[in-house]
């Protein structure tokens, strides 16, 4: 136990110490690329443990953004309380809108958390506290350092939700779910509890992230806080690294920033047509993400992918 | 310890089931028979929760259970198996079992790792001990079968619905699977068994109940019922003198 954990404690100290080594532009890259592995893992608690393929963690990273925003630009709260509104406001809507559709399965599942998306954004561009379809400005704030190491923290508090998820009784019945919901059902889980309760938890920690992001960028609206392109990401990300794993998604997102960066500034003008390639790799070859590749690989070498291609096609 | 009473179920025009009433005692083995269709699996998924009543109550130890979701009957100590089976494919067939012992009768055991050994015991009895740490889906159809019955053992269950265990398998795995039962049975446990060996649901069962298009057509020992015109009508169709 404290043997597997050191190398990750040592990889999480070695983050923190980025700001006292890095230039400015890495720890600004660094708050981008910590945030989106905490929604990630947030993800991955919902849709990697529990198999619903949830598209409403962007709204509930939306709502995050408004708690905060609207509790400190509105009412002069400090952040604290602004990250707790938004972690409020992000929880009650995965109750709210998760029991009426977390009775929906896949597919279906999936357009309706999509529709939800859609929805909330058009209420909040009609809200006057929320400053309408304009958006509101949060007070300036200049410390890169705090943000950095802010988001960090909620990194590794969502990390070590999810292993502790990954080891528990609560874990061992999303996984239940995920693998077969009629015979986890008649074998005593209360699935929509443990279902709602895997929403929740995942949208607490989207919530989280949004109302940090709010307050480093300073200005929100609602195209920007409600954008479904950052929930794509997160499933992205969580897949590519290893859906239902502790470290996944947290790999995932590191190196996909990471290459999405280097395209960005070496090869400006196909970046995105490399980045969809790389995605496109890593579903065929390993489309049980990085995670599973070393296991894999060394049960049966290069066969691995080539299994694998063959396993999962249509 | 366990009663039906006009318990009805119809799927928008179609009776799938009208007005079946039983009881079962406990320690009891009762065989429930007909021909495909005949709304067998239904009756189990009423009784387990997964299916809803259109009418009918359903008792259990005193207490009426038709409007409990399918986990609290469970948590009461009812354990299913699917003929269509519903293993939890990537995960081990250890945890696969572990499941059962987790979240089954009264709550289950709460700590992963006792019901981890549960689950390993479990396995030994259903004879799949070598197999605990390979995953579900790369068991083979009579193993599945065995995990199917582990799974629903693990839970505790104090009624033990069985649904077609035995499809499939060839005679000498009939007559294992048969012998487990009745171990199953010797350890107090009261069951109703869905099978089509006919062999093997005469050895097993102290009572037979037969339906035949939703009807309930006859209920009695073995012998007599099969011996029943309208039982071998149903199978066999009239008899053309």
């Amino acid at each position: 136990m404290t043997r597997r954990w050191l190398p990750v404690a040592v990889a999480a100290a070695a983050l923190a110490a980025v700001p006292w080594l890095g230039s400015e532009t890495l720890v600004q890259y660094g708050i981008n690329a910590i945030l989106l592995a905490t929604l990630a893992q947030g993800w991955n608690i919902i849709g990697g443990f529990t198999g619903y393929p949830s598209f409403g963690n962007s709204v509930f990273y939306g709502l995050g953004t408004y708690g905060t925003a609207i509790a400190m630009a509105q009412y002069h709260l400090p952040f604290g309380v602004g990250l707790a509104v938004g972690a409020v406001l992000g929880a009650a809507c995965a109750v709210v809108f998760g029991l009426p559709i977390l009775r929906l399965r896949g597919p279906y599942f999936a357009i309706a958390t999509l529709g939800l998306s859609a929805v909330m954004s058009a209420i909040i561009a009609n809200v006057e506290i929320a400053g309408k379809n304009i958006g509101l400005i949060l007070p300036l704030f200049r410390g890169d350092l705090l943000f950095y190491e802010l988001s960090l923290g909620l990194l590794v508090l969502a990390t070590a939700t999810v292993a502790w998820v990954s080891r528990s009784r609560f874990g061992a019945g999303l996984v239940a779910i995920r693998e077969n919901e009629d015979a986890a059902q008649v074998m005593g889980i209360d699935t929509t509890r443990w279902k709602v309760m895997a929403l929740t938890l995942s949208a607490v920690f989207s919530a989280l992230a949004g109302g940090i992001h709010a307050y480093w960028i300073t200005f929100i609206d609602p195209a920007s806080a409600f954008d479904s392109t950052l929930n794509v990401k997160m499933v992205i990300m969580t897949v590519f690294g290893g859906p239902g794993t502790v470290l996944g998604p947290v790999v995932g997102a590191f190196l996909l920033s990471a290459i999405s960066e280097v395209l960005a500034s070496n090869v400006s003008t196909v970046a995105g047509a490399f980045y969809g390639l790389v995605i496109v790799l890593a579903v065929v070859f390993i489309p049980r993400g990085l995670m599973d590749v070393s296991s894999g690989f060394r049960r049966m070498g290069w066969r691995y992918f080539a299994d694998n291609v063959r396993r999962h096609r249509l | 310890m366990f009663e039906v009473r006009d318990l009805t179920k119809r799927f928008r025009g179609l009776t799938a089931l009208s007005s079946i009433s039983f009881e079962l005692r406990e320690g009891e083995i009762l065989g429930l028979i007909g021909p495909n269709g005949a709304g067998k699996t239904t009756l189990v998924s009423l009784i387990s929760g997964t299916l809803v009543p259109s009418g009918g109550e359903i008792h259990f130890q005193g207490r009426r259970i038709d409007k409990l979701p399918p986990h609290r009957r469970a948590h009461l100590g009812i354990g299913r198996t699917f003929q269509v089976m519903k293993p939890f494919p990537a995960l081990s067939v250890l945890d696969n079992v572990a499941i059962g012992a987790l979240f089954g009768a009264a709550g289950g055991e709460r700590n992963r790792a006792r019901a981890r050994e549960r689950a390993r015991e479990w396995l030994e009895f259903t004879g799949l001990g070598r197999y605990v740490d390979q995953r579900a889906d790369a068991l083979g159809g009579p193993d599945r079968k065995r995990l199917e019955l582990a799974k629903a053992l693990a839970l505790h269950p104090r009624l033990l619905l069985l649904d077609e265990v035995m499809a499939g398998l060839h005679p000498v795995e009939v007559d294992e699977v048969v012998a487990l039962i009745q171990k199953i049975r010797s350890q107090g446990m009261t069951i109703l068994v869905i099978e089509h060996v006919m062999r093997a649901i005469r050895n097993l069962s102290d009572r037979l109940l037969v339906l035949h298009h939703g009807q309930q057509i006859a209920e009695g020992s073995p012998r007599q019922v099969l011996e029943d015109p309208r039982v071998v009508e149903a199978y066999l169709g009239k008899r053309r003198v």
